[in-house]
């Protein structure tokens, strides 16, 4: 099963941004699936190590991009990317301690946070996005 | 050459341990250099605008109007006047040191060769301005300058008649001649200016104000001097008579008692010899240079926070040219780049948390990558022993740490390359208890801004940061030159000792041992700083006028011999023939035919019955049809003397066209000239 679905509806307006959201979604639903095949703690640990190398990156350049266009919900968006980068290195340490990882308990944290990620932060940088368009 | 370097590096740090232990590192006056150039070019730069209001341009005017600055308005305008020397002479002995001291610690290689060379140019411009500074005042130190440095200039094919002939005396000189300097002194900073800023163009974050704190005092140091010891003029110029002692700006003038010994040929050898040594140094015994950071783009989305951190400007973002949907991705610049490897510390893909094999970070050093770090780090760390055990990462520039059964050492660039998430990755992996960054002096990074980004990294103060999680109290940083290994020994001792419990108080921030160190004795330091600051004011006052340099023996007179006179034509003009005329083109036909080329004069000058010159002067220009010009002058025991001066203008060989014998009482120090003008009678003397 994949505990994430891309819908349109998240796509923010900047090409790259929305491109590394689609490829974030693919690369968490597959770690996901790793850790549903039980393999061991070291392996499952480094496949979310790649994730949160991914994610990192993909924050940055979203930061980077807010920034250049001076939003300025900026701060607020910024703690959130900061929220899940901890969630994400705290389920790492909890794997690299014991294994079976609770598969419910990942597909909860993450779900919960894109699901709410994507209909404040990003939507609410979308809104402004359209908007500074609009005026230009 | 490497030797010298090595020596003087010992007694720069030497001397830094020295003066950061008065100044502490925030105010550390030595890591600072270049700002506090710019403050003391600022400090210039204002009280000139305020003189030039004042300054009046005339032969006598000039004098008059900074005397009148210096004593009728020495509250305002003196002031003035003496910040602007003395900022000046303080302007010169900060260029001087900063450019030794960036040679002794090797600063000058690689990319690095464009601040250095710049440099020296802006060093250049700093001369001109001081010494057409000093000739502005019109003083007899004015005028030794004035007629040294013309000569100096004279020496260049630059000019048929020679400068130093508008110094001969009073009826030589204009008063537009001042104008004509007070341009040179308001261009030539303007230039300095703009080199100044192209020699820290290719610097991110460069600093060109010092810390508040030094600049004030530096400003208030200054202002008491001024205050204490007012710069004043000398006499006032005098053409009829020359300077005998004068008391020197040794800062600016160091090479002017040399020419008087040594003569301008010799001096502009040596300055260009000199000039090409400091200009090829960055070159010399050059090691091989360390690969260039690469970029992995399958792992670069353009985020830029490596071009935000590279020290040398050295990372730009450009189009994406892989076809991957980003807008822009990095370039590095060969030329910039000095492989210190503070990207690849900036990128968020940097993470040993990943698998060791996709450990590629978006940049990172070919010859240091992180993937071997990472591996060093798990191997290292796997030996490590007892419950203190620490993984300390150093850089190449600062103090050795000790090895030992509990502690791991390995070397990287610089300790800005190293992630924070793999200090993250060191404990929470337990590889060992602590880790420990150790870098430079502090505040004092080998490739600049090493240490101001491993800091704000660690205090979560800049991306990519050490995760809060991450528990303060198991990472440590210690900042130590090489010559401060005691320091790092104490420290990895104190934060062993903190990682087992033993730390007694509260923690409040990071290291607390490190805010100790800086707070130890306010006292001292101030009286240290108070001292300081005196001796540095006093030097500046004492070789801003001593010592003083006997320019004229005592008890002589100088006899100058200036003139040009055209020789005559080496062959006479001929009359053209109408058959000769009639087979010229009619633009050129000319009733007579006349070659150019002129005789040489032969002069000759005996002075109380010595010879004292026989010589020959050719004529000027590519065609030798110019005049040919005369400037020698003679130092010689004043009183009766008899001269007797010969001129051949016509090719002859024996006799002379114009002849002129004397009998003058020389005054001590008098400036005789003997000129020549063929339409007033030939030879004068006066």
């Amino acid at each position: 099963m994949t505990l994430l679905k891309w819908r349109d509806e998240f796509s923010l307006g900047i090409p790259e941004v929305d491109h590394e959201h689609r490829e974030l979604v693919r690369a968490i639903n597959s770690v996901h699936e790793v850790l549903d095949e039980s393999p061991s703690s070291a392996e499952a640990s480094s496949a979310l190590g790649e994730i949160h190398a991914q994610i990192s990156a993909h924050f940055a350049l979203e930061e980077k991009n807010m920034q250049a266009r001076r939003y300025p919900a900026y701060t607020e968006h910024k703690r959130d990317h900061e929220a899940l980068l901890d969630e994400i290195r705290e389920i790492m340490d909890e794997c690299e301690r014991a294994l079976p990882y609770g598969r419910e308990a990942f597909s909860a944290k993450l779900n919960s946070w894109f699901e709410t990620h994507f209909r404040t932060h990003d939507a609410r940088l979308h809104r402004f996005l359209l908007d500074s368009a609009n005026r230009h | 050459m490497s030797w010298l370097k090595r020596r003087l590096r010992a007694l720069y740090e030497h001397a830094e341990d020295g003066v950061e232990r008065v100044f502490g590192p925030e105010w550390n006056p030595m890591r600072q250099l270049g700002a506090l150039g710019w403050l003391l070019f600022w400090i210039i730069a204002g009280s000139g605008l305020y003189l030039y209001i004042f300054f009046d341009t005339g032969v006598t005017q000039a004098y008059e109007s900074i005397r009148s600055l210096t004593y009728e308005q020495w509250w305002a305008g003196g002031i003035m006047r003496s910040l602007h020397r003395y900022a000046s002479d303080a302007l010169v002995a900060v260029a001087i040191v900063h450019m030794l001291r960036e040679f002794a610690f090797d600063r000058l290689r690689g990319p690095r060769w464009f601040a250095w060379i710049t440099g020296l140019v802006v060093l250049g411009f700093v001369y001109v301005c001081g010494i057409t500074g000093y000739w502005m005042v019109w003083d007899r130190l004015a005028q030794y300058v004035a007629v040294t440095t013309s000569e100096l200039l004279d020496r260049l094919p630059l000019f048929v008649e020679p400068i130093a002939r508008n110094f001969l005396g009073d009826l030589y000189l204009s008063g537009r001649f001042f104008t004509l300097m007070v341009y040179v002194h308001i261009a030539a900073p303007l230039l300095m200016l703009l080199f100044m800023w192209v020699h820290i163009m290719r610097y991110a974050e460069a600093k060109v104000t010092p810390a508040r704190g030094l600049s004030w005092s530096t400003a208030g140091m200054l202002l008491a001097l001024s205050l204490i010891w007012p710069a004043v003029s000398q006499p006032p110029a005098d053409l009829g008579h020359v300077p005998t002692v004068l008391g020197l700006d040794w800062f600016y003038l160091p090479l002017y008692p040399v020419i008087d010994r040594w003569g301008v040929t010799a001096v502009w050898l040596a300055a260009l010899a000199t000039s090409i040594v400091l200009v090829l140094l960055p070159w010399v015994g050059r090691r091989r240079r360390a690969g260039i950071a690469v970029v992995h783009l399958d792992n670069c989305n353009g985020c830029g926070r490596c071009v935000e951190d590279c020290p040398f400007s050295a990372i730009t973002l450009e189009p994406r040219s892989d076809g991957a949907p980003f807008a822009q991705q990095v370039l590095v610049n060969a030329a910039h780049c000095v492989a210190c490897g503070i990207c690849a510390g900036a990128c968020p893909t940097a993470t040993p948390f990943r698998r060791a094999t996709a450990l590629v970070p978006g940049i990172e050093l070919p010859d240091d990558p992180l993937s071997r770090l990472r591996e060093e780090i798990l191997a290292r760390g796997a030996k490590l022993e007892g419950t203190q055990r620490v993984v300390v990462l150093t850089c190449q520039h600062g103090a050795t740490v000790p090895e030992s059964p509990s502690v791991a050492v390995i070397q990287t660039p610089c300790v800005g390359m190293v992630p924070p998430p793999f200090i993250d990755f060191v404990l929470a992996r337990k590889i060992a208890d602590g880790v420990l960054l150790a870098g430079c002096r502090e505040r004092e990074c080998y490739h600049r801004l090493g240490y101001e980004w491993t800091e704000q990294r660690i205090a979560a103060k800049r991306d990519p940061n050490l995760r809060e999680r991450v528990s303060r109290d198991r990472v440590g940083v210690s900042w130590a030159a090489p010559t401060q290994s005691a320091l790092r020994r104490a420290e990895l001792e104190l934060f062993q000792r903190e990682l087992a419990g033993g730390s007694p108080a509260p923690r409040s921030g990071l290291n607390p041992w490190r805010r100790a160190r800086l707070h130890g004795g306010v006292a001292w330091r101030t009286l240290g700083q108070a001292l300081a600051y005196s001796c540095a004011a006093a030097l500046l006052a004492y070789f801003s006028i001593a010592p003083r340099h006997e320019v004229l023996g005592p008890k002589l007179a100088m006899v100058n011999l200036s003139f040009s006179q055209a020789g005559r034509l080496k062959e006479p003009c001929t009359a053209l023939t109408p058959a000769e005329l009639a087979k010229l083109p009619i633009n050129m036909r000319r009733p007579r035919d006349c070659r150019r080329e002129r005789w040489p004069i032969e002069v000759q000058l005996v002075i109380n019955g010595e010879l004292m010159l026989s010589g020959r002067y050719a004529p000027a220009g590519l065609w030798s049809d110019g005049p040919s010009t005369v400037y020698k002058r003679f130092a010689v025991p004043a009183g009766q003397t008899t001269l007797s001066v010969r001129l051949r203008d016509s090719g002859r060989v024996e006799g002379f066209d114009y002849t002129r014998s004397a009998t003058v009482d020389l005054e001590t120090a008098q400036n005789l000239v003997i000129d020549f003008h063929a339409e007033q009678g030939g030879f004068s003397i006066h």
